[in-house]
Protein backbone atom coordinates (compact mmCIF):
# COMPACT_ATOMS: atom_id res chain seq x y z
CA UNK A 1 0.00 0.00 0.00
CA UNK A 2 2.03 2.41 1.47
CA UNK A 3 4.91 1.44 -1.60
CA UNK A 4 2.13 2.14 -3.95
CA UNK A 5 1.12 5.23 -2.43
CA UNK A 6 5.05 6.20 -3.24
CA UNK A 7 5.44 4.97 -6.59
CA UNK A 8 2.72 6.74 -7.50
CA UNK A 9 3.14 9.79 -5.71
CA UNK A 10 6.84 9.80 -7.85
CA UNK A 11 5.37 9.23 -10.83
CA UNK A 12 2.94 12.17 -10.30
CA UNK A 13 4.82 14.66 -9.12
CA UNK A 14 6.53 15.13 -12.24
CA UNK A 15 3.25 13.98 -15.17
CA UNK A 16 5.28 16.17 -18.27
CA UNK A 17 8.36 13.76 -18.17
CA UNK A 18 6.77 11.89 -21.15
CA UNK A 19 5.36 9.28 -18.53
CA UNK A 20 2.38 7.33 -20.85
CA UNK A 21 -1.21 7.27 -20.24
CA UNK A 22 -1.27 4.48 -17.87
CA UNK A 23 0.82 6.63 -15.27
CA UNK A 24 -1.60 9.22 -15.63
CA UNK A 25 -4.64 6.93 -14.92
CA UNK A 26 -2.72 5.62 -11.10
CA UNK A 27 -2.33 9.48 -11.06
CA UNK A 28 -6.02 10.85 -11.00
CA UNK A 29 -7.97 8.52 -8.36
CA UNK A 30 -5.43 10.16 -5.61
CA UNK A 31 -6.20 13.50 -7.13
CA UNK A 32 -9.66 13.10 -6.99
CA UNK A 33 -9.40 11.89 -3.14
CA UNK A 34 -7.54 15.06 -2.27
CA UNK A 35 -10.30 16.60 -4.33
CA UNK A 36 -13.22 14.72 -2.32
CA UNK A 37 -11.60 15.64 0.65
CA UNK A 38 -10.90 19.35 0.49
CA UNK A 39 -15.04 19.45 -0.70
CA UNK A 40 -16.10 17.54 1.95
CA UNK A 41 -13.81 18.84 4.96
CA UNK A 42 -16.01 21.80 6.01
CA UNK A 43 -19.28 20.28 6.39
CA UNK A 44 -17.26 17.24 8.40
CA UNK A 45 -15.49 19.76 10.09
CA UNK A 46 -18.95 21.67 11.37
CA UNK A 47 -21.22 18.00 11.57
CA UNK A 48 -17.72 16.73 14.00
CA UNK A 49 -17.65 19.76 16.27
CA UNK A 50 -21.75 20.83 16.51
CA UNK A 51 -23.36 17.50 16.11
CA UNK A 52 -20.98 14.39 16.68
CA UNK A 53 -19.21 16.04 19.45
CA UNK A 54 -22.29 17.70 21.81
CA UNK A 55 -23.85 13.91 21.48
CA UNK A 56 -21.00 12.36 22.90
CA UNK A 57 -20.60 15.57 25.21
CA UNK A 58 -24.80 14.29 26.31
CA UNK A 59 -23.34 10.70 27.25
CA UNK A 60 -20.29 11.74 28.91
CA UNK A 61 -22.34 14.22 31.06
CA UNK A 62 -24.99 12.16 31.61
CA UNK A 63 -22.77 10.03 33.77
CA UNK A 64 -20.79 12.88 35.60
CA UNK A 65 -21.62 15.42 37.88
CA UNK A 66 -21.76 18.86 36.08
CA UNK A 67 -23.49 22.08 36.48
CA UNK A 68 -23.76 25.03 34.29
CA UNK A 69 -22.84 28.20 36.36
CA UNK A 70 -20.50 25.89 39.12
CA UNK A 71 -17.02 24.79 37.24
CA UNK A 72 -16.42 23.61 40.80
CA UNK A 73 -19.00 20.70 40.57
CA UNK A 74 -17.51 17.33 38.70
CA UNK A 75 -16.48 14.12 39.31
CA UNK A 76 -18.16 10.43 38.07
CA UNK A 77 -21.47 9.88 39.06
CA UNK A 78 -22.23 6.47 37.43
CA UNK A 79 -25.81 6.08 36.98
CA UNK A 80 -26.57 8.53 40.10
CA UNK A 81 -28.08 11.23 37.51
CA UNK A 82 -30.20 8.55 35.74
CA UNK A 83 -31.33 7.41 39.33
CA UNK A 84 -32.69 10.57 39.78
CA UNK A 85 -34.16 11.55 37.14
CA UNK A 86 -36.03 8.34 37.34
CA UNK A 87 -37.03 9.54 41.18
CA UNK A 88 -38.07 12.87 40.17
CA UNK A 89 -41.60 13.27 40.61
CA UNK A 90 -41.75 15.33 37.67
CA UNK A 91 -40.47 12.11 35.31
CA UNK A 92 -43.70 10.13 35.18
CA UNK A 93 -46.26 12.57 34.14
CA UNK A 94 -43.86 14.36 31.73
CA UNK A 95 -43.51 11.22 30.60
CA UNK A 96 -47.16 10.51 30.11
CA UNK A 97 -47.62 13.97 28.52
CA UNK A 98 -44.83 13.07 26.41
CA UNK A 99 -46.84 9.97 24.94
CA UNK A 100 -50.79 11.86 25.01
CA UNK A 101 -49.35 14.44 23.18
CA UNK A 102 -46.96 12.33 20.53
CA UNK A 103 -50.18 9.63 20.04
CA UNK A 104 -53.31 12.20 19.54
CA UNK A 105 -50.54 14.72 17.84
CA UNK A 106 -49.40 12.14 15.36
CA UNK A 107 -52.92 10.01 15.03
CA UNK A 108 -55.20 13.61 14.70
CA UNK A 109 -52.04 14.81 11.53
CA UNK A 110 -52.25 11.29 10.09
CA UNK A 111 -55.82 11.41 9.51
CA UNK A 112 -56.41 15.16 8.85
CA UNK A 113 -52.96 14.61 6.19
CA UNK A 114 -55.22 11.56 4.63
CA UNK A 115 -58.45 12.93 4.54
CA UNK A 116 -56.64 16.39 2.45
CA UNK A 117 -54.74 13.99 0.59
CA UNK A 118 -57.52 12.50 -0.69
CA UNK A 119 -59.31 15.31 -1.63
CA UNK A 120 -56.69 17.33 -3.47
CA UNK A 121 -55.91 14.30 -5.49
CA UNK A 122 -59.16 14.62 -7.15
CA UNK A 123 -59.10 16.92 -10.72
CA UNK A 124 -60.47 20.18 -9.56
CA UNK A 125 -60.12 23.91 -10.80
CA UNK A 126 -58.21 26.01 -8.31
CA UNK A 127 -56.54 22.76 -6.58
CA UNK A 128 -52.97 24.56 -6.51
CA UNK A 129 -54.48 27.29 -4.42
CA UNK A 130 -55.92 25.15 -2.32
CA UNK A 131 -52.88 23.58 -1.51
CA UNK A 132 -51.10 25.98 -1.18
CA UNK A 133 -53.39 27.50 1.06
CA UNK A 134 -53.40 24.15 3.44
CA UNK A 135 -49.89 23.87 3.47
CA UNK A 136 -49.67 27.73 4.83
CA UNK A 137 -49.98 26.68 8.68
CA UNK A 138 -46.81 24.31 8.37
CA UNK A 139 -44.59 27.39 6.78
CA UNK A 140 -45.36 30.13 9.01
CA UNK A 141 -43.10 30.21 12.37
CA UNK A 142 -44.06 28.05 15.26
CA UNK A 143 -43.70 31.38 17.56
CA UNK A 144 -46.02 33.15 15.29
CA UNK A 145 -48.55 30.04 14.81
CA UNK A 146 -48.63 29.79 19.39
CA UNK A 147 -48.78 33.20 19.67
CA UNK A 148 -51.81 33.45 17.78
CA UNK A 149 -53.37 30.64 18.51
CA UNK A 150 -53.44 32.23 22.01
CA UNK A 151 -55.28 35.60 21.24
CA UNK A 152 -57.71 33.06 19.37
CA UNK A 153 -58.51 31.06 22.58
CA UNK A 154 -57.78 34.10 24.83
CA UNK A 155 -60.82 33.63 27.24
CA UNK A 156 -61.26 37.54 28.00
CA UNK A 157 -61.68 38.69 23.75
CA UNK A 158 -60.66 35.61 22.01
CA UNK A 159 -63.10 35.44 19.08
CA UNK A 160 -63.36 30.99 19.62
CA UNK A 161 -64.39 31.54 23.01
CA UNK A 162 -67.25 34.19 22.07
CA UNK A 163 -68.83 32.10 19.58
CA UNK A 164 -68.47 28.58 21.17
CA UNK A 165 -70.35 31.27 24.28
CA UNK A 166 -72.92 32.97 21.77
CA UNK A 167 -73.27 29.15 19.59
CA UNK A 168 -74.30 27.60 23.21
CA UNK A 169 -71.80 25.13 23.33
CA UNK A 170 -69.97 26.80 26.33
CA UNK A 171 -72.02 28.36 28.66
CA UNK A 172 -68.88 31.14 29.57
CA UNK A 173 -65.46 31.49 28.24
CA UNK A 174 -63.26 28.72 28.92
CA UNK A 175 -59.14 28.94 29.25
CA UNK A 176 -58.37 26.55 26.94
CA UNK A 177 -54.66 27.20 27.77
CA UNK A 178 -54.79 27.74 30.96
CA UNK A 179 -56.41 25.11 32.44
CA UNK A 180 -54.77 22.21 33.61
CA UNK A 181 -57.58 19.52 32.45
CA UNK A 182 -57.58 21.18 29.09
CA UNK A 183 -54.23 22.38 28.70
CA UNK A 184 -52.36 20.03 27.05
CA UNK A 185 -55.20 18.60 24.56
CA UNK A 186 -55.40 22.35 23.39
CA UNK A 187 -51.91 22.54 22.35
CA UNK A 188 -52.08 18.92 20.73
CA UNK A 189 -54.66 20.28 18.39
CA UNK A 190 -52.73 23.23 17.71
CA UNK A 191 -49.80 20.67 17.18
CA UNK A 192 -52.25 18.78 14.82
CA UNK A 193 -53.19 21.97 13.05
CA UNK A 194 -49.44 23.04 12.54
CA UNK A 195 -48.07 19.56 11.25
CA UNK A 196 -50.45 17.41 9.10
CA UNK A 197 -49.81 19.53 6.19
CA UNK A 198 -46.39 17.89 5.94
CA UNK A 199 -48.60 14.83 5.73
CA UNK A 200 -50.83 16.06 3.38
CA UNK A 201 -47.78 16.56 0.67
CA UNK A 202 -46.14 13.42 1.19
CA UNK A 203 -49.49 11.49 1.18
CA UNK A 204 -50.38 13.77 -2.04
CA UNK A 205 -47.01 12.41 -3.89
CA UNK A 206 -47.48 8.94 -2.57
CA UNK A 207 -50.96 9.26 -4.25
CA UNK A 208 -50.14 11.08 -7.38
CA UNK A 209 -47.81 8.05 -8.46
CA UNK A 210 -50.43 5.31 -7.94
CA UNK A 211 -51.25 4.08 -11.78
CA UNK A 212 -54.96 4.66 -12.59
CA UNK A 213 -54.84 1.46 -14.68
CA UNK A 214 -54.73 -0.26 -11.72
CA UNK A 215 -58.20 1.45 -10.53
CA UNK A 216 -59.21 0.62 -13.90
CA UNK A 217 -59.10 -3.24 -14.06
CA UNK A 218 -60.15 -3.30 -10.15
CA UNK A 219 -63.37 -1.65 -11.62
CA UNK A 220 -63.59 -3.99 -14.14
CA UNK A 221 -63.37 -6.80 -11.67
CA UNK A 222 -65.78 -5.32 -10.14
CA UNK A 223 -64.47 -3.42 -6.94
CA UNK A 224 -66.76 -0.53 -5.37
CA UNK A 225 -64.55 2.56 -4.63
CA UNK A 226 -64.67 1.16 -0.96
CA UNK A 227 -63.22 -1.81 -1.78
CA UNK A 228 -60.79 0.13 -4.20
CA UNK A 229 -59.46 1.97 -1.38
CA UNK A 230 -58.72 -0.63 0.75
CA UNK A 231 -57.57 -2.94 -1.81
CA UNK A 232 -55.22 -0.60 -3.95
CA UNK A 233 -54.77 3.06 -2.40
CA UNK A 234 -54.21 2.15 0.94
CA UNK A 235 -51.33 -0.41 0.90
CA UNK A 236 -49.54 1.73 -1.68
CA UNK A 237 -49.71 4.77 1.00
CA UNK A 238 -48.16 2.30 3.33
CA UNK A 239 -44.46 2.89 2.99
CA UNK A 240 -44.94 6.13 2.79
CA UNK A 241 -46.83 6.43 5.88
CA UNK A 242 -45.12 4.75 8.11
CA UNK A 243 -41.85 6.78 7.64
CA UNK A 244 -44.51 9.59 8.26
CA UNK A 245 -45.46 8.54 11.39
CA UNK A 246 -41.91 7.09 12.41
CA UNK A 247 -40.11 10.84 11.92
CA UNK A 248 -43.08 12.48 13.42
CA UNK A 249 -43.12 10.45 16.51
CA UNK A 250 -39.71 11.07 16.80
CA UNK A 251 -40.18 14.91 15.96
CA UNK A 252 -43.62 15.13 18.17
CA UNK A 253 -42.04 13.93 21.13
CA UNK A 254 -38.91 15.93 21.27
CA UNK A 255 -40.68 19.01 20.06
CA UNK A 256 -39.98 21.48 22.19
CA UNK A 257 -40.69 25.23 20.33
CA UNK A 258 -44.73 24.53 20.83
CA UNK A 259 -45.49 23.84 24.19
CA UNK A 260 -42.61 26.58 25.72
CA UNK A 261 -44.34 29.14 23.41
CA UNK A 262 -47.93 28.08 24.54
CA UNK A 263 -47.71 27.28 27.98
CA UNK A 264 -44.02 27.11 28.68
CA UNK A 265 -45.00 23.79 30.48
CA UNK A 266 -48.04 24.90 32.80
CA UNK A 267 -50.23 25.58 34.35
CA UNK A 268 -49.31 23.32 37.18
CA UNK A 269 -46.51 21.18 35.16
CA UNK A 270 -49.90 20.32 32.71
CA UNK A 271 -47.95 19.99 29.65
CA UNK A 272 -44.52 19.34 31.01
CA UNK A 273 -43.13 17.35 28.42
CA UNK A 274 -39.75 15.72 28.11
CA UNK A 275 -38.01 17.92 26.52
CA UNK A 276 -39.23 20.89 28.83
CA UNK A 277 -38.03 18.72 31.29
CA UNK A 278 -34.94 18.71 29.81
CA UNK A 279 -34.86 22.43 29.39
CA UNK A 280 -35.74 22.82 33.47
CA UNK A 281 -32.98 20.60 34.60
CA UNK A 282 -30.10 22.80 32.25
CA UNK A 283 -31.31 25.84 32.18
CA UNK A 284 -33.18 26.47 35.38
CA UNK A 285 -31.75 23.93 38.04
CA UNK A 286 -28.62 24.77 35.90
CA UNK A 287 -27.60 20.59 36.74
CA UNK A 288 -26.37 19.53 33.50
CA UNK A 289 -25.61 16.20 34.42
CA UNK A 290 -29.87 15.46 35.29
CA UNK A 291 -30.68 17.20 31.69
CA UNK A 292 -28.06 14.96 29.81
CA UNK A 293 -28.92 11.99 31.78
CA UNK A 294 -32.88 12.42 30.93
CA UNK A 295 -31.46 13.43 27.07
CA UNK A 296 -28.98 9.89 27.07
CA UNK A 297 -32.78 7.98 27.76
CA UNK A 298 -34.89 9.81 25.18
CA UNK A 299 -32.12 9.60 22.38
CA UNK A 300 -31.75 5.34 23.78
CA UNK A 301 -35.84 5.17 23.11
CA UNK A 302 -35.64 7.36 19.52
CA UNK A 303 -32.61 4.98 18.42
CA UNK A 304 -34.79 1.96 19.58
CA UNK A 305 -37.99 3.11 17.67
CA UNK A 306 -35.44 3.79 14.60
CA UNK A 307 -34.06 -0.10 14.70
CA UNK A 308 -37.37 -1.09 15.26
CA UNK A 309 -38.44 0.64 12.03
CA UNK A 310 -35.73 -0.60 9.94
CA UNK A 311 -36.25 -4.41 10.91
CA UNK A 312 -40.54 -4.20 10.21
CA UNK A 313 -39.33 -2.49 6.68
CA UNK A 314 -36.55 -5.43 6.48
CA UNK A 315 -38.47 -8.28 6.94
CA UNK A 316 -41.23 -7.11 5.28
CA UNK A 317 -38.90 -6.38 2.02
CA UNK A 318 -37.83 -10.09 2.48
CA UNK A 319 -41.47 -11.57 2.54
CA UNK B 1 -61.05 6.57 -12.49
CA UNK B 2 -63.80 4.66 -13.61
CA UNK B 3 -67.06 5.59 -11.16
CA UNK B 4 -70.34 5.80 -11.85
CA UNK B 5 -72.35 9.05 -12.18
CA UNK B 6 -74.19 8.60 -8.60
CA UNK B 7 -70.51 7.84 -6.98
CA UNK B 8 -69.01 11.10 -9.01
CA UNK B 9 -71.61 13.17 -7.36
CA UNK B 10 -70.90 11.56 -3.92
CA UNK B 11 -66.97 12.00 -4.32
CA UNK B 12 -67.38 15.48 -5.12
CA UNK B 13 -69.59 16.19 -2.79
CA UNK B 14 -67.46 14.54 0.17
CA UNK B 15 -64.08 16.24 -1.37
CA UNK B 16 -65.28 19.92 -1.65
CA UNK B 17 -66.98 19.07 2.26
CA UNK B 18 -63.15 17.88 3.32
CA UNK B 19 -61.57 20.51 1.72
CA UNK B 20 -64.01 23.49 2.51
CA UNK B 21 -63.57 22.59 6.04
CA UNK B 22 -59.60 22.44 5.98
CA UNK B 23 -59.40 25.28 4.49
CA UNK B 24 -61.24 27.32 6.95
CA UNK B 25 -59.29 25.63 9.45
CA UNK B 26 -55.62 26.24 7.98
CA UNK B 27 -56.51 29.85 7.05
CA UNK B 28 -58.75 31.22 9.64
CA UNK B 29 -55.98 31.73 12.42
CA UNK B 30 -54.30 34.04 9.75
CA UNK B 31 -57.23 35.42 8.76
CA UNK B 32 -58.27 36.37 12.80
CA UNK B 33 -54.49 37.55 13.07
CA UNK B 34 -54.86 39.58 9.95
CA UNK B 35 -57.87 41.14 11.22
CA UNK B 36 -56.68 42.12 14.73
CA UNK B 37 -54.17 43.62 13.26
CA UNK B 38 -56.09 46.74 11.52
CA UNK B 39 -58.13 46.86 14.77
CA UNK B 40 -58.15 49.92 17.05
CA UNK B 41 -57.80 48.46 20.80
CA UNK B 42 -61.34 49.44 21.33
CA UNK B 43 -62.40 46.89 18.80
CA UNK B 44 -59.36 44.21 19.80
CA UNK B 45 -60.56 44.15 23.55
CA UNK B 46 -64.24 43.71 22.89
CA UNK B 47 -66.05 41.03 24.24
CA UNK B 48 -68.28 40.42 21.19
CA UNK B 49 -65.65 40.53 18.36
CA UNK B 50 -66.17 40.42 14.97
CA UNK B 51 -64.73 40.00 11.96
CA UNK B 52 -65.63 43.33 10.20
CA UNK B 53 -63.81 46.31 11.41
CA UNK B 54 -65.66 49.15 12.21
CA UNK B 55 -63.06 51.78 12.06
CA UNK B 56 -59.35 50.01 10.34
CA UNK B 57 -56.22 51.69 11.35
CA UNK B 58 -52.95 51.30 11.25
CA UNK B 59 -51.77 52.40 14.80
CA UNK B 60 -51.23 48.75 15.48
CA UNK B 61 -48.52 48.89 12.86
CA UNK B 62 -47.18 52.09 13.67
CA UNK B 63 -46.62 51.51 17.37
CA UNK B 64 -44.77 48.11 16.40
CA UNK B 65 -42.17 49.64 13.57
CA UNK B 66 -41.57 52.94 15.92
CA UNK B 67 -42.52 52.36 19.70
CA UNK B 68 -41.03 48.64 19.89
CA UNK B 69 -37.77 46.82 19.04
CA UNK B 70 -39.50 44.65 16.41
CA UNK B 71 -37.59 46.59 13.92
CA UNK B 72 -34.29 45.57 15.15
CA UNK B 73 -35.44 42.20 15.76
CA UNK B 74 -36.31 41.85 12.37
CA UNK B 75 -33.24 43.05 11.10
CA UNK B 76 -31.19 40.60 13.33
CA UNK B 77 -33.61 38.02 12.02
CA UNK B 78 -32.51 39.28 8.34
CA UNK B 79 -28.92 39.20 9.56
CA UNK B 80 -29.10 35.56 11.10
CA UNK B 81 -31.00 33.94 8.31
CA UNK B 82 -29.09 35.59 5.58
CA UNK B 83 -25.86 34.79 6.70
CA UNK B 84 -26.95 31.18 7.11
CA UNK B 85 -28.19 30.77 3.78
CA UNK B 86 -24.92 31.96 2.52
CA UNK B 87 -22.93 29.21 4.45
CA UNK B 88 -25.14 26.75 4.49
CA UNK B 89 -25.71 26.64 0.25
CA UNK B 90 -21.64 27.77 -0.22
CA UNK B 91 -20.99 24.89 2.04
CA UNK B 92 -23.45 22.35 0.40
CA UNK B 93 -22.36 23.44 -2.91
CA UNK B 94 -18.75 21.73 -2.54
CA UNK B 95 -20.00 18.55 -0.07
CA UNK B 96 -23.20 18.00 -2.97
CA UNK B 97 -20.43 17.63 -5.85
CA UNK B 98 -18.62 15.39 -3.92
CA UNK B 99 -21.57 13.25 -3.16
CA UNK B 100 -22.59 13.57 -6.62
CA UNK B 101 -19.67 12.61 -9.16
CA UNK B 102 -17.20 11.10 -6.29
CA UNK B 103 -20.28 8.51 -4.73
CA UNK B 104 -17.99 5.69 -5.25
CA UNK B 105 -14.90 7.01 -3.36
CA UNK B 106 -15.03 5.73 0.43
CA UNK B 107 -14.20 9.53 2.10
CA UNK B 108 -17.49 10.40 0.47
CA UNK B 109 -19.60 7.78 1.97
CA UNK B 110 -18.25 8.12 5.45
CA UNK B 111 -19.32 12.09 5.37
CA UNK B 112 -22.50 10.94 3.89
CA UNK B 113 -23.31 7.97 6.50
CA UNK B 114 -22.50 10.82 8.81
CA UNK B 115 -25.01 13.54 7.06
CA UNK B 116 -27.65 10.92 7.10
CA UNK B 117 -27.35 10.10 10.75
CA UNK B 118 -26.64 13.90 11.81
CA UNK B 119 -29.57 14.44 10.15
CA UNK B 120 -31.89 12.40 12.29
CA UNK B 121 -30.31 13.50 15.66
CA UNK B 122 -32.79 16.48 16.96
CA UNK B 123 -31.51 19.75 18.27
CA UNK B 124 -33.42 19.51 21.61
CA UNK B 125 -30.92 16.60 22.98
CA UNK B 126 -27.74 19.31 21.97
CA UNK B 127 -28.97 22.09 23.31
CA UNK B 128 -27.21 21.77 26.36
CA UNK B 129 -23.52 20.71 25.22
CA UNK B 130 -24.06 23.08 22.51
CA UNK B 131 -25.15 25.71 24.84
CA UNK B 132 -21.55 24.92 26.75
CA UNK B 133 -19.49 24.92 23.60
CA UNK B 134 -20.94 28.31 22.31
CA UNK B 135 -20.35 29.89 26.00
CA UNK B 136 -16.89 28.75 26.02
CA UNK B 137 -15.83 29.94 22.80
CA UNK B 138 -17.43 33.76 23.86
CA UNK B 139 -20.13 33.27 20.91
CA UNK B 140 -23.46 33.89 23.54
CA UNK B 141 -25.72 36.85 22.26
CA UNK B 142 -23.64 36.95 18.64
CA UNK B 143 -24.96 36.25 15.10
CA UNK B 144 -21.78 34.25 15.18
CA UNK B 145 -23.40 31.72 16.90
CA UNK B 146 -26.87 31.24 15.73
CA UNK B 147 -25.02 31.23 11.56
CA UNK B 148 -23.15 28.34 12.70
CA UNK B 149 -25.55 26.40 14.27
CA UNK B 150 -28.55 26.92 12.29
CA UNK B 151 -26.04 26.16 9.13
CA UNK B 152 -24.94 23.04 10.71
CA UNK B 153 -28.42 21.76 11.04
CA UNK B 154 -29.70 22.58 7.28
CA UNK B 155 -26.14 21.68 5.81
CA UNK B 156 -27.22 17.70 5.78
CA UNK B 157 -30.85 18.27 3.86
CA UNK B 158 -29.40 21.33 1.60
CA UNK B 159 -26.75 18.67 0.57
CA UNK B 160 -29.30 15.48 0.23
CA UNK B 161 -31.36 17.80 -2.18
CA UNK B 162 -28.81 19.39 -3.87
CA UNK B 163 -26.95 16.14 -4.96
CA UNK B 164 -30.27 15.74 -6.91
CA UNK B 165 -30.43 18.33 -8.88
CA UNK B 166 -26.61 17.94 -9.66
CA UNK B 167 -27.44 13.92 -10.42
CA UNK B 168 -29.50 15.60 -13.05
CA UNK B 169 -26.45 17.42 -14.96
CA UNK B 170 -25.11 15.19 -17.81
CA UNK B 171 -21.64 14.05 -17.19
CA UNK B 172 -20.78 14.69 -20.97
CA UNK B 173 -21.54 18.16 -20.38
CA UNK B 174 -18.03 18.50 -17.66
CA UNK B 175 -16.20 16.20 -20.24
CA UNK B 176 -16.91 18.77 -22.80
CA UNK B 177 -16.06 21.78 -20.28
CA UNK B 178 -13.03 19.61 -19.00
CA UNK B 179 -12.43 19.30 -23.29
CA UNK B 180 -11.69 22.71 -23.33
CA UNK B 181 -9.22 23.31 -20.40
CA UNK B 182 -12.25 24.32 -17.72
CA UNK B 183 -10.90 23.19 -14.11
CA UNK B 184 -13.27 21.73 -11.85
CA UNK B 185 -13.55 24.79 -10.03
CA UNK B 186 -14.04 26.66 -13.05
CA UNK B 187 -16.72 24.05 -13.91
CA UNK B 188 -18.85 24.35 -11.05
CA UNK B 189 -18.78 28.03 -11.17
CA UNK B 190 -19.93 28.63 -15.07
CA UNK B 191 -21.48 25.55 -15.69
CA UNK B 192 -22.92 23.70 -12.68
CA UNK B 193 -24.41 26.46 -11.26
CA UNK B 194 -26.15 28.79 -13.19
CA UNK B 195 -27.69 25.40 -14.80
CA UNK B 196 -29.39 24.32 -11.36
CA UNK B 197 -29.90 27.53 -10.44
CA UNK B 198 -33.25 27.37 -9.73
CA UNK B 199 -32.79 24.33 -7.23
CA UNK B 200 -30.40 26.56 -5.49
CA UNK B 201 -32.49 29.07 -5.42
CA UNK B 202 -35.09 26.81 -3.58
CA UNK B 203 -32.28 25.13 -1.32
CA UNK B 204 -31.47 29.00 -0.28
CA UNK B 205 -35.41 30.07 0.80
CA UNK B 206 -35.40 26.76 2.47
CA UNK B 207 -32.35 27.70 4.49
CA UNK B 208 -34.15 31.29 4.90
CA UNK B 209 -37.10 30.07 5.99
CA UNK B 210 -35.96 27.28 8.59
CA UNK B 211 -33.44 29.93 10.34
CA UNK B 212 -35.96 32.44 9.97
CA UNK B 213 -38.64 30.12 12.19
CA UNK B 214 -36.04 28.41 14.38
CA UNK B 215 -37.58 29.92 18.14
CA UNK B 216 -34.96 27.23 20.61
CA UNK B 217 -31.30 27.96 19.93
CA UNK B 218 -32.39 31.83 18.77
CA UNK B 219 -34.47 31.68 22.75
CA UNK B 220 -31.17 29.94 24.53
CA UNK B 221 -28.15 31.27 23.23
CA UNK B 222 -29.04 35.12 22.57
CA UNK B 223 -29.63 36.85 25.95
CA UNK B 224 -29.16 40.00 24.66
CA UNK B 225 -31.97 42.40 23.41
CA UNK B 226 -29.75 44.25 20.95
CA UNK B 227 -28.94 40.17 19.11
CA UNK B 228 -32.35 39.00 19.74
CA UNK B 229 -33.74 37.46 16.58
CA UNK B 230 -37.70 37.55 15.61
CA UNK B 231 -39.23 34.68 16.93
CA UNK B 232 -37.87 35.03 20.58
CA UNK B 233 -38.89 38.74 20.43
CA UNK B 234 -42.42 37.71 19.43
CA UNK B 235 -43.09 35.40 22.41
CA UNK B 236 -41.27 37.74 24.71
CA UNK B 237 -43.85 40.64 23.61
CA UNK B 238 -46.38 38.25 24.54
CA UNK B 239 -44.75 37.56 28.01
CA UNK B 240 -45.64 41.11 29.66
CA UNK B 241 -48.93 41.29 32.31
CA UNK B 242 -51.35 42.65 29.86
CA UNK B 243 -50.60 41.73 26.21
CA UNK B 244 -51.24 44.15 23.97
CA UNK B 245 -52.80 42.01 20.86
CA UNK B 246 -52.81 44.63 18.40
CA UNK B 247 -49.56 45.07 18.42
CA UNK B 248 -48.85 41.55 18.22
CA UNK B 249 -50.49 40.18 15.79
CA UNK B 250 -49.27 43.40 13.54
CA UNK B 251 -45.61 42.32 14.39
CA UNK B 252 -46.63 38.23 13.30
CA UNK B 253 -47.98 39.47 10.22
CA UNK B 254 -44.96 42.15 9.23
CA UNK B 255 -42.50 38.70 10.75
CA UNK B 256 -44.24 36.51 8.45
CA UNK B 257 -44.27 38.29 5.61
CA UNK B 258 -40.87 37.14 4.16
CA UNK B 259 -41.53 33.91 4.80
CA UNK B 260 -44.30 33.98 2.63
CA UNK B 261 -43.21 35.53 0.10
CA UNK B 262 -40.15 32.36 -0.02
CA UNK B 263 -43.01 29.98 0.10
CA UNK B 264 -44.86 31.37 -2.53
CA UNK B 265 -41.62 30.43 -4.70
CA UNK B 266 -40.50 27.01 -2.88
CA UNK B 267 -44.04 25.63 -3.67
CA UNK B 268 -43.16 23.90 -6.54
CA UNK B 269 -40.21 22.22 -5.17
CA UNK B 270 -41.84 21.44 -2.01
CA UNK B 271 -42.86 18.00 -3.25
CA UNK B 272 -39.74 17.10 -4.30
CA UNK B 273 -37.73 18.16 -1.86
CA UNK B 274 -39.52 17.70 1.59
CA UNK B 275 -39.99 13.67 0.11
CA UNK B 276 -36.34 13.33 -0.75
CA UNK B 277 -35.68 14.94 2.87
CA UNK B 278 -38.30 12.99 4.55
CA UNK B 279 -37.18 9.23 2.76
CA UNK B 280 -33.76 10.13 4.37
CA UNK B 281 -34.23 11.60 7.50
Amino acid sequence: MTTMDMATGSIASRPQAGIGRAARRVFWPSARVRAACAFLAPVAVLVAALIAAPLAGVVWNSLHHASLIDATVGGFAGLDNFRMVLDDEHFLPALTHTLVWTILSVAGEYACGLATALALAQPFRGRALVRGLIILPWVIPIAIAGVNWAWLLNPDYGVLNAWLVRMGVLAEPHDWLGRSETALLTVTLVNVWRSFPFYTISLLAALTSIPDDLYEAAALDGAGIVRRFFVITLPHLRPVSLTLIVIHVIWTAINFDFIWVMTQGGPLDATETLPILIYRYAMQEFDVGLACALATLSMAAMATLFLVQALVVRAREAR
Amino acid sequence: MVVSARHRTLSGLATGFVLVFFVAFCVFPFLWMLDTAFKPAAEVFSTAPTLWIASPTLSNFRAVVLESPFLIYFGNSLIVAGASTILTVSLSVFASYAMSRWSYLSVTQIVTGGLIVSQMIPGVLLLIPLYVLIRDMGLLSTYAALVIVYSTFMVPLASFMLKGFFDAVPRELEEAAAMDGCSRLGFIRRILLPVTLPGLMAIAVFAFIAAWNEFMFGYVLINDDARRTLTPGIMLFKGSHQTDWGSLTAASVLAAVPVALGFVYVQRFLITGLTAGAVKG
